[in-house]
């Protein structure tokens, strides 16, 4: 168990390293963010819809098209020199592979996804109150079952000729609970409403996460062998 | 989890039930990709100290051979033995036996040449990084390089790196795919080196390549791929560059 978590931490060392590097995957996504948040900001008269009604719809919608961005490229750095190869023929085993990819990947999506919300605070005029750690937890559960679904099928898409095409069409039906309950939370938050009136939100999006990442420990050996 | 240690627990049990099994065995190895047959049912035992080189033209199913011994490759039909268990892909605590060099060096350009190799010390899980890297780094004569990025390596450089990777382990095999491909004669000279000392020092290498040069001079064993069977196999003490030229075109337009 010791070795498994230490090879997972390699993993994790490595990709958060490239990325600090590169900035390659954190700059595309933060970049969008931003543009998203201005855009939406010109898009919306405000003197016929109310920003908080609509708010949490377009958090999440910028999330799930920003972490596409990100977590679709996933495999991209480690395609040159056949780098992954390298990794899969080691004694890691997959699932500890798949951990640390869905590990680092929401390291970088969850920064993202807070400076979202607080892209859409400010042109929004939107406020949290004492509902900003329960925001945090919504959006962790949700970023989590997002990259593992998504670091997944960045896996098989990555093969493919198509494969920056491929990946939306794939992914979206499954993001429908994690659009339904995180957006559903994010809206009561924003409204004011107590935290114990997300509860059963969260509960759903912390199935959905788990669920999410033990299907994906389980594929992954499947979308990787030759 | 649980299926890997299955596969580790059997690996054991068979080891112990076979001390005397070849370091690298293939039985009835036969891949292929829908309807083109790669490799066509090859079979081989490779003791410790053994040296095989496989020539072959290109589309011979060489590269194919390779990956399924590294257990990179599902076999479609028969199985590959490393020190008598069977590797598949469960099997992760047997990839610990095999060190593969390819013509791909499986390394990350933006990390350091000291980053790469300590990041995959830690996937093997090796323990004494510390002393472990710099002497595999002399013995490429990298070591002066250590702190350079990997993407500002020249090709040789990478190739060299590449070799410390794969051997940074101690694998009982060695499996090499066209190592001398873009190497110049400094760099070929640092790789026959290290190749003799492997040969030397009881691993097992298993080496395809195009190079009939160096394959011979290195070689215990020599065998000849041709529409993915082995259609020729010879020693390799026996075998004279001048002449095995000659009969490796006749095998080669002979087919099998």
């Amino acid at each position: 168990m010791i070795e498994y978590l230490g090879q997972v931490r390699a993993i994790v060392w490595k990709d958060l390293l490239l990325e600090a590097r590169t900035r390659e995957r954190v700059v595309a996504m933060g970049a969008f963010a931003v543009l998203t948040g201005v855009l939406f900001n010109y898009s919306i008269d405000r003197t016929v819809v109310r920003p908080q009604d609509i708010g949490a719809g377009l958090i999440w919608m910028t999330i799930v098209f920003g972490g596409l961005l990100g977590v679709g490229r996933t495999f991209h750095l480690e395609a040159q020199d056949a780098a992954l190869q390298g990794v899969l023929m080691s004694p890691a085993p997959k699932d500890a592979v798949f951990l640390a990819k869905v590990i680092s990947n929401f390291v970088l999506l969850y920064i993202v996804s807070l400076m979202i919300v607080a892209v859409f605070m400010l042109f929004f005029g939107l406020e949290l109150g004492s509902s900003a750690a329960t925001l945090g937890l919504v959006l962790a559960l949700g970023v989590l079952g997002f990259v593992a679904l998504a670091t997944l099928f960045a896996a098989v898409s990555a093969g493919t000729r198509m494969g920056e095409t491929l990946l939306p069409i794939l992914i979206f039906p499954l993001l429908i609970p994690m659009i339904i309950y995180g957006a559903g939370a994010t809206s009561r938050l924003l409204a004011g409403r107590p935290a114990t009136e997300v509860a059963d939100n969260i509960r759903m999006l912390a199935a959905f996460a788990l669920a999410a990442v033990a299907a994906g420990a389980v594929l992954f050996r499947f979308v990787v062998e030759d | 989890m649980s299926a890997t240690g299955l596969a580790v627990a059997a690996a054991h049990d068979s080891s112990a039930a076979s001390p005397v099994a070849p370091a690298l065995e293939a039985r009835g190895l036969v891949r292929e990709y829908g309807s083109v047959v790669a490799v066509a049912g090859i079979d081989l035992a490779l003791q410790r100290g053994e040296f095989l080189t496989v020539f072959g033209p290109n589309g011979a199913g060489k590269s194919s051979l390779l990956g399924m011994l590294a257990g990179s490759l599902r076999p479609t039909r028969g199985e590959v033995l490393v020190n008598g268990a069977t590797l598949d892909f469960g099997a992760v605590d047997l990839r610990r036996h095999i060190g593969v060099l390819s013509h791909q060096g499986f390394l990350y350009a933006q990390l350091t040449v000291e980053e790469n190799l300590r990041f995959y010390g830690r996937l093997y899980g090796l323990g004494d990084l510390d002393r472990r890297i710099p002497e595999r780094l002399s013995h490429v004569r990298l070591a002066e390089r250590a702190s350079s990025l990997v993407g500002q390596l020249s090709h040789g450089m990478r190739q060299r790196l590449a070799l410390a990777r794969a051997l940074l382990h101690d694998p009982d095999v060695v499996l090499l795919d066209e190592p001398y491909t873009g190497l110049d004669p400094s760099a070929a000279a640092i790789l026959r080196g290290v190749l003799t000392e492997l040969r030397d020092g009881h691993r097992s290498v298993v080496m395809v390549t195009h190079n009939l040069r160096e394959g011979l001079a290195l070689a215990s064993r020599v065998a000849v791929q041709v529409r993915g069977r082995f259609a020729w196999q010879g020693i390799g003490d026996e075998v004279e560059t001048n002449d095995f030229e000659r009969l490796y075109h006749r095998v080669v337009e002979g087919g099998s």
